[in-house]
C-alpha cells in the first residue's frame, strides 16, 4: 500500500463545540476543511499532525446569512457555491472574480472559504518534498533555523498566496472567531500578521466559523498576476474597490501574493470630477509599488511582481470609475 | 486507526475498513483495484486523479476516502452502460481526445462533471471547467472537440 | 448493429485501435500492474550536487524488519548509457556523485512505509566538491573537472564547415549576428515514471515491465548492468502514459528497480514521484546560439556561422547526439551552400538532459527564424519572401549530404499565408497585436541507429491462422502516438480486409521481432513500411491460393474488400476466409514478415558525425501565431495558431492533426512559460505548478493543414508528422511579439517578468539615444 501521507487520527465533528472539543482534547490537532491546500502540505511533509479535525461534516458550517443588505458566510461554503450565489456576484463581484481564479474547478468543489483565508503561506524553499528540503538543511518555516529568501533576516518571508483574502479586505469583511474562550469578531486585516511563519492571528484552536459581509456599499473587482489561466497562486493579486462619498471617487485596495499577509491599503486621495486622472493614477501605481513587498519566495523575480501587480491594480481602478 | 466507511463506487455500495490517512485514490486503485484513476502529480497539480463525488468533480489524491462516508463516487470505469461507452467516452474515441491516454480518465471525468451541470456549454466555459486538467499530449484542441461533439450528441439523443 | 465497412483505410482518419482501452480506464499503464505480492522500491537520491563518496552505510536499513534488499553503486560496476561510446553513468553513483537527485541506494520493502524508514536509515559520507551548474562556470579555466576523461568538461565538440562560409559572408548585402538564449525544458509526460521487475531465481529469469519508448534498449542495459544473458530477460511494454524522448535511452531507476528484484529475489514495483520523474530528466538543455547569417538584398543566404553551447548536466547521455543534431539541421530546410558550425557540449552538476521532441533542432531553429525575420525587416522584405527565397528544389543532396527526396516547405507557406490572410492583417493590426511565422523540419527516423547491428531497421511479422485473423507483432512502442493504429491501419490497406480482423500485438520481447524503439519520428516510417511488405508478403501467399482454387493465373487475380475474384469475371469470388483456409492448407498456420533498411545513399556525409541528421525524408512545416500582448504586465496570449506540415502523406489523417496540434502546443509551452530552474543544484521547478506546461484555458486554436508530396521511399508516400512543427512555434512567436510590441526578445521562454524586464531596458536605451 502507498503511504502518501503520515499517520493520523480523523476526527469527524458534527458541530463547532464538539471541533473545540475535539483540539482541547488533542492539542496536536490540525483543522481540515477542503483539504486542498493542507493534504497537499502533507504529502510534502511540512509538518506533523496527530489528528486530523475534518470540519467538512459540521452542520450548517456553509450555511448563508441574510441579514437586510448584510450577508453571513458560514466558513464551511466551498468556493463553487460562493460562485454560484447570485447576490454575490452582484453586490460582491470582486469576490466572485478571485474564486473564480483559484486553482481548478475541481479544487473549488472541495474548497472553502475559510481554509482560502486561513491558507498556508507558501515559498519556493518551504514547499517542496522532504528530501529537498532535507537537502537544502530546511528553513526557518520548519526545522529550520534560516530563511533562505532573506539569509540576513531573523523572520519567515513566505508569502500568503490566498485570492479571496483582497476580495473581502475591500468589502472590510470581518471575521467570526471562535474558541473554547468564546468567540471574537475581527476586521479580516487584523487575522493576519507579517510572518511567514505565523501569519495568522488564530490561538491555538480557534476556528473561522464565518465571515461577516457589510452591505456593499463599493463596486470592486480583482485581478490576479499569474502566467496560466488556471491553477496557478497568484505571483500577487489585486482586490479593489470604488465608493463614491460627496461626489468623488475613493479607492480600497488589497494584495495578496506579495507579502507574508494580505495588504490593504486605503487609499485616501478622492478622484474629482476636476482631478487630472492621469496624475492621480500615476501616483496610486507609486503608491502600489510602495506598499506592497514581494521577496524571492517564487521563481517570478519580486521586482516584476511589484511592477506588474502595480500596472494590474491602476488598470482594475480605471475600470471602476 | 481504521473505520467502516460505506460507499456507493459506479453504482455499487460497499462497505470497507479504511485507515484514516488513505487518499482516495488509494483506496481505488489499491483496494479496489480500479487502476483507471491516475496519479499524474504528487498532489493536487494535475488533474489526472478527477472523479465524481456526488456528482461533481474531485481530485481523488487529495482526498481522504474516508471522509467520503455516504458518498456517491463514479469513476471512468463506472461510465457507460453494458459494455458500451458513454457519450463523452465515444466522442474522446472518435474525435482522438486522447492520445496516451494518460490524462483520459481524469478528463472524461471533469467533462462529465460540467455536461450535467452544463449540457452545452460554449469552448469558454469548456475551458474553465477543465483548466485544471493538464494533457501533455494534445495541445487541448481535439479534447475541446470531443466535449462538444459528447454535448452535441447528448443534445440530438434527447 | 453492423458497422459500415470500408477497406482502403489509408488516407482515412481512423480512431486509435487502443483507444477504447484509454477511454474507458481498462487501459493497464506500468503503475497500473498492482499485484499483493510486489515489494515497494524506493530510491535514496543525492543530497548534494557534487561530492566523493566516502562510505553509504545500509547495515541500519538492512536489519530493518520488512526490508528485502537494500542496493548501492557497489552493486553495479557497468556503466551504461544509450551512444556506445560515451557510456559514462551508473545506475547509482559510484565513488563521486555529480547531480542533487542522482541515485546513491535503492531499498525494496514490504510496504512504502517500511522502504521509507529504511531509506532514512541510510547513512551517507560524503565529501563536498565544487560544482558547476552553467556552462560558463564549467567551461572556466579553473573549473574543476567532472570525468577524468573530460578536459574542460567538453563531453562533445563538433566543427563543421561546408562550402567557403567566409567567401560567402564576403558575398552578403547584409550581414547580422545574435546570440540566443533558450532555457532548459522537460518532458514532462504526464505519467510519471515506473518500472515492474520480477525476477525468478529458480529459473534465472528476469521479467521486466516498464515505461519505456526503447524496451530494446532497455532489454540489452539490463542485460549488461546486471550480467545476465538477454535470453534470460523478457520486457514487455504496457500502456505508455507519452514519452516525448523523456524514455528513449534506458533510465537509472529502470536498472535499479531489476537489480533490486534480484537481490531480493521476487517482484518489485517502483513508482517515482512526479520531483523524481523531473530529476530523471533528459530534456532538452539550457542552449545558447550565436548565430550569423549573411543575405543579399533579395533575401538569399549567403553564408551562416552558428555556435551553439548546451549545458548537458552530468552524464553523457545522448549528449554528442544532440549537438550533432543542432548543426545538421541547420541544412536541410532551405538551399544554403555554406555553413560553419561549432558545437560544444558541455558537462554541469545537474540532471542529465537527453533527447527531447524536436531533438537537436529547436533551439537552433528558433534563433536562424528570428535572425531571418529581423533581416527581412532591415531589407524591408516580407517575411514570406525570405523564406520563398532559400527554398530547396528536390530531390537533392544538401552540402552535409542530407537526402531530401520531398520538399513541401513552399506548399507549407502558401497554406499558412493565405489562411491566416496574411497580406491583409500582417502590419495593419490594433497596437498590441501581431502575426510571426516561421518554418520548421524534422527527421522521419535517423538513417543510422545508435546501436548499428547492420540488421534491417524495423521488423514486423503477422500471422493467419485457422480463424480467418490477422496478428499483426511489432516491437514498436506505442507511447500515445498511436503507431499500432498506422501497422493496423497498414496491413488492413495493402491486404484490403477490415480493421476489425486485425490484432497488434506490440512490445513484448518475447512475441514481437526486435524493434529500436519510439524516437526520432522513426515508426511511421521504418515500422510502416516494414508492416507494409509483411502484408504484401501475405497476400502474395492469399493470391497464389485464391488463383490455384480458381485456376486462374495469379496476376489475374483481384483482393478486394475481403474477396478475391478473377478480373473481369466477378462470379467465381471467393471470400477471404475461404482463401486464408486454402491457403493454410498448403502450408499450415502462415506467418510472414517484412522489413525495412534505409537505403546507403540516405545514411549521412562520410564526415564525422555525419550519420546524424540523415533520414530517409524530412517533414517541413510553416507556422503563423497571432498574439496579443499586454505591456502593462508583459503577459502574452495567443490567440490563433495557423501550422502547416508536410508529412508526406497523412495515413491517418485524425492522427497527424493530432501530433501537429500537440507539437505546436508543446512548442508554445517552451516558448511561453517552461523551464526548469535550479537553486544551488536543486530543482526548484520539479513538480507541476512551478513547472508551467499550459492549461486549456491559455491554450489558442490550432488551425492544422496538412500538405502531401508523397515522398518516395515513405509507406503510402508518408513522412514524420509528430516533431517537425514544434519548432516552429518559438520563433514565429518571437517574430509576432516583435510585430506586436518591437520587441526583439532573444530569450526563451516568453515569460511575462522577461519580456516586461526587455521592454523596461528597451524603452531605457530609447530615452538614451533620443538625449544624446
Ligand atoms: C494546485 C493547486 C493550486 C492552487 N491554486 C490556488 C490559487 O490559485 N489561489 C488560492 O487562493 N489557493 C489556491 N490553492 C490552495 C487551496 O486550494 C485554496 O486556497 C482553498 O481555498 C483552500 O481551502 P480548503 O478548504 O481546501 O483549505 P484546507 O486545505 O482545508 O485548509 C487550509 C488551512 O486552513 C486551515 N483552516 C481551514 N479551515 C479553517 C477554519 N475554518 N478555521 C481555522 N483554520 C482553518 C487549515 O488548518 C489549513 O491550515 C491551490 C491548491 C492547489 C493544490
Ligand atoms: S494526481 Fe495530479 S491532481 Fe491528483
Ligand atoms: S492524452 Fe496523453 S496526457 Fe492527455
Amino acid at each position: 500500500m502507498s503511504a502518501n501521507l503520515p499517520e493520523f487520527n480523523l476526527v469527524k465533528p458534527s458541530s463547532i463545540a464538539e471541533a473545540l472539543a475535539a483540539f482541547r482534547d488533542q492539542p496536536h490537532a490540525k483543522f481540515c476543511a477542503g483539504g486542498t491546500d493542507l493534504i497537499p502540505n502533507m504529502r510534502h511533509g511540512l509538518f506533523e499532525v496527530e489528528t486530523l479535525i475534518d470540519l467538512g461534516q459540521i452542520v450548517g458550517f456553509d450555511a448563508v446569512t441574510i441579514n437586510g443588505a448584510d450577508i453571513e458566510l458560514g466558513a464551511g461554503i466551498s468556493l463553487s457555491k460562493l460562485v454560484g450565489r447570485a447576490d454575490i456576484r452582484e453586490r460582491f463581484p470582486a469576490i466572485v472574480k478571485a474564486c473564480e481564479k483559484v486553482a481548478g474547478l475541481s479544487h473549488r468543489e472541495a474548497a472553502t472559504l475559510g481554509g482560502n483565508l486561513c491558507l498556508e503561506t507558501r515559498c519556493l524553499y518551504y514547499n517542496q518534498s522532504e528530501w529537498w528540503r532535507k537537502s537544502n538543511d530546511y528553513c526557518l518555516k520548519y526545522q529550520g533555523d534560516i530563511c533562505h529568501v532573506a539569509p540576513r533576516g531573523n523572520r519567515c518571508r513566505a508569502a500568503f498566496c490566498g485570492d479571496l483574502a483582497p476580495a473581502f479586505m475591500v468589502h472590510r469583511a470581518e471575521v467570526e472567531l471562535v474558541s473554547l474562550n468564546g468567540a471574537r469578531r475581527l476586521p479580516l486585516a487584523d487575522l493576519y500578521v507579517e510572518d511567514g511563519a505565523a501569519h495568522l492571528a488564530l490561538q491555538p484552536g480557534e476556528i473561522l466559523a464565518s465571515v461577516h459581509l457589510p452591505a456593499a456599499r463599493a463596486r470592486s473587482t480583482y485581478g490576479k498576476i499569474c502566467q496560466r489561466g488556471a491553477i496557478d497562486f497568484p505571483q500577487a493579486g489585486v482586490a479593489v474597490s470604488c465608493r463614491k462619498e460627496a461626489g468623488v471617487l475613493q479607492f480600497e485596495l488589497a494584495f495578496t501574493g506579495t507579502n507574508s499577509k494580505p495588504i490593504l491599503l486605503e487609499y485616501r486621495e478622492p478622484l474629482g470630477p476636476k482631478t487630472d486622472a492621469d496624475s492621480y493614477f500615476e501616483a496610486l501605481e507609486k503608491q502600489v509599488q510602495k506598499s506592497v513587498s514581494p521577496q524571492r519566495t517564487t521563481t517570478t523575480a519580486p521586482h516584476y511582481r511589484r511592477l506588474a501587480v502595480a500596472a494590474l491594480a491602476v488598470r482594475l481602478a480605471r475600470g471602476l470609475v | 486507526m481504521k473505520r467502516i466507511v460505506s460507499l456507493n463506487i459506479n453504482g455499487k455500495p460497499v462497505e470497507d475498513a479504511i485507515a484514516d490517512n488513505l487518499l482516495l485514490i488509494e483506496y481505488l486503485r489499491e483496494t479496489r483495484r480500479l487502476t483507471g484513476t491516475k496519479q499524474g502529480c504528487d498532489g493536487g497539480e494535475c488533474g489526472a486523479c478527477t472523479v465524481l463525488i456526488n456528482g461533481r468533480p474531485r481530485l481523488a489524491c487529495i482526498t481522504l476516502a474516508s471522509t467520503c462516508d455516504g458518498a456517491k463516487i463514479e469513476t471512468i470505469e463506472g461510465q457507460g452502460e453494458g459494455g458500451r461507452l458513454s457519450a463523452l467516452q465515444r466522442a474522446f474515441h472518435e474525435n482522438l481526445g486522447t492520445q496516451c491516454g494518460f490524462c483520459t480518465p481524469g478528463m472524461i471525468m471533469a467533462s462529465e462533471g460540467l455536461l450535467r451541470q452544463n449540457p452545452d456549454p460554449d469552448d469558454a466555459e469548456i475551458k474553465a471547467a477543465l483548466g485544471g486538467n493538464i494533457c501533455r499530449c494534445t495541445g487541448y484542441v481535439k479534447i475541446i472537440k470531443s466535449v462538444r461533439a459528447a454535448a452535441q450528441q447528448s443534445a440530438g439523443a434527447a | 448493429m453492423t458497422k459500415p465497412r470500408h477497406f482502403h483505410v489509408a488516407g482515412t482518419p481512423v480512431p486509435l485501435v487502443d483507444g477504447l482501452e484509454k477511454v474507458t480506464g481498462r487501459a493497464r499503464y506500468t503503475a497500473d500492474l498492482t499485484t499483493d505480492d510486489a515489494l515497494v522500491g524506493r530510491i535514496l537520491r543525492a543530497p548534494r550536487g557534487h561530492a566523493r563518496i566516502i562510505r553509504i552505510d545500509t547495515s541500519r536499513a538492512k536489519a530493518l524488519e520488512g526490508v528485502r534488499a537494500v542496493v548501492t553503486g557497489a552493486d553495479c560496476a557497468q556503466s551504461y548509457g544509450v551512444i556506445p561510446i560515451a557510456m559514462n553513468e551508473y545506475p547509482m553513483a559510484r565513488d563521486v556523485l555529480r547531480y542533487r537527485g542522482e541515485p546513491l541506494a535503492a531499498v525494496a520493502a514490504i510496504d512504502a512505509k517500511t522502504a521509507q524508514a529504511a531509506l532514512d536509515l541510510i547513512e551517507l559520507t560524503l565529501e563536498d566538491l565544487p560544482a558547476v551548474y552553467t556552462a560558463k562556470e564549467a567551461r572556466a579555466p579553473d573549473a574543476v573537472q567532472l570525468h577524468p576523461d573530460k578536459q574542460g568538461n567538453l563531453e562533445r565538440e563538433v566543427h563543421h564547415s561546408f562550402g567557403d562560409p567566409e567567401a560567402g559572408m564576403a558575398k552578403a548585402d547584409l550581414v547580422r549576428d545574435e546570440v540566443f538564449s533558450c532555457a532548459e525544458v522537460n518532458h514532462a509526460q504526464m505519467e510519471p515514471h515506473a518500472a515492474l521487475a520480477d525476477y525468478d531465481p529458480e529459473r534465472g529469469h528476469l521479467t521486466f515491465h516498464s515505461v519505456s519508448q526503447v524496451p530494446f534498449y532497455v532489454h540489452l542495459t539490463l542485460a549488461r548492468c546486471l550480467g545476465m544473458e538477454a535470453a534470460q530477460i523478457r520486457v514487455v511494454q504496457p500502456f505508455i502514459g507519452g514519452g516525448f524522448g523523456a524514455r528513449t535511452e534506458t533510465l537509472n531507476f529502470e536498472i535499479i528497480t531489476a537489480l533490486l528484484a534480484r537481490a531480493a529475489g521476487g517482484k518489485v514495483m517502483m513508482h517515482l514521484t512526479r520531483e523524481e520523474s523531473f530529476l530523471t530528466h533528459r530534456g532538452r538543455p539550457q542552449t545558447d546560439v550565436a548565430l550569423k547569417i549573411g543575405m543579399t538584398d533579395k533575401g538569399k543566404i549567403t553564408a551562416v556561422k552558428c555556435e551553439v553551447v548546451m549545458a548537458g548536466g552530468a552524464y553523457a547521455g545522448y549528449g554528442l547526439v544532440t549537438i550533432l543534431y543542432a548543426g545538421a539541421l541547420l541544412h536541410g530546410i532551405y538551399d544554403i551552400e555554406n555553413v560553419k558550425y561549432d558545437g560544444y557540449r558541455v558537462y554541469t552538476n545537474l540532471p542529465p538532459c537527453g533527447a527531447m521532441r524536436g531533438h537537436g533542432t529547436v533551439d537552433v531553429r528558433h534563433a536562424f527564424e528570428c535572425l531571418l525575420d529581423r533581416m527581412a525587416h532591415e531589407l524591408g522584405l516580407d517575411p514570406f519572401a525570405v523564406r520563398r527565397a532559400n527554398l530547396l528544389r528536390a530531390p537533392t543532396f544538401t552540402p552535409n549530404d542530407l537526402m531530401v527526396n520531398s520538399y513541401g516547405l513552399g506548399a507549407c507557406l502558401d497554406k499558412v499565408e493565405t489562411a491566416s490572410n496574411w497580406y491583409n492583417r500582417k502590419g495593419k493590426l490594433p497596437p498590441g497585436r501581431g502575426l510571426g511565422m516561421a518554418c520548421s523540419h524534422y527527421v522521419s527516423g535517423a538513417a543510422k541507429p545508435v546501436h548499428w547491428t547492420g540488421e534491417p531497421h524495423a521488423v514486423v511479422s503477422m500471422k493467419l491462422d485457422f480463424d480467418a485473423s490477422i496478428t499483426v507483432l511489432t516491437g514498436a512502442a506505442d507511447i500515445g502516438q498511436g503507431s499500432s493504429t498506422i501497422v493496423a491501419v497498414a496491413a488492413a490497406d495493402i491486404l484490403s480486409v477490415d480493421m476489425s480482423r486485425i490484432r497488434v500485438i506490440a512490445g513484448d520481447s518475447a512475441l514481437t521481432p526486435k524493434d529500436n524503439g519510439s524516437y526520432s519520428s522513426r515508426v511511421t516510417f521504418m515500422v510502416g513500411n516494414a508492416a507494409i511488405e509483411a502484408a504484401r508478403a501475405l497476400r502474395q501467399k492469399l493470391v497464389l491460393a485464391a488463383a490455384k482454387k480458381l485456376e486462374s493465373l495469379p496476376e489475374d487475380i483481384v483482393c478486394e474488400g475481403e474477396t478475391f475474384s478473377v478480373k473481369g469475371s466477378a462470379q467465381s469470388m471467393l471470400s477471404f476466409q475461404e482463401v486464408a483456409l486454402a491457403a493454410l492448407a498448403e502450408e499450415g498456420t502462415i506467418t510472414v514478415k517484412g522489413t525495412f533498411t534505409t537505403p546507403i545513399k540516405a545514411q549521412g556525409g562520410k564526415h564525422r558525425g555525419g550519420a546524424v541528421g540523415s533520414t530517409m525524408g524530412f517533414s517541413y512545416g510553416a507556422q503563423v501565431v497571432e498574439v496579443t500582448v499586454d505591456i502593462a504586465t508583459g503577459l502574452i496570449r495567443i490567440d490563433k495558431v495557423w501550422a502547416a506540415l508536410d508529412c508526406g502523406f497523412a495515413i491517418n489523417p485524425l492522427a497527424v492533426e493530432g501530433q501537429i496540434e500537440g507539437s505546436v502546443w508543446m512548442g508554445m509551452g517552451q516558448a511561453l512559460s517552461e523551464e526548469t530552474r535550479f537553486v544551488n543544484g536543486l530543482a526548484v521547478h520539479a513538480n507541476l505548478l512551478d513547472y508551467r506546461v499550459p492549461t486549456m484555458v491559455e491554450s489558442p486554436d490550432i488551425e492544422v493543414h496538412i500538405v502531401e508530396t508523397i515522398d518516395p521511399l515513405g509507406p503510402f508516400g508518408a513522412k514524420e508528422a509528430g516533431e517537425g512543427a514544434l519548432s516552429g512555434f518559438p520563433p514565429a512567436l518571437v517574430n509576432a511579439v516583435a510585430d506586436a510590441i518591437g520587441l526583439e526578445a532573444n530569450f526563451l521562454p516568453m515569460t511575462p517578468d522577461r519580456v516586461l524586464e526587455a521592454l523596461i531596458k528597451q524603452r531605457r536605451a530609447a530615452k538614451r539615444k533620443v538625449a544624446s
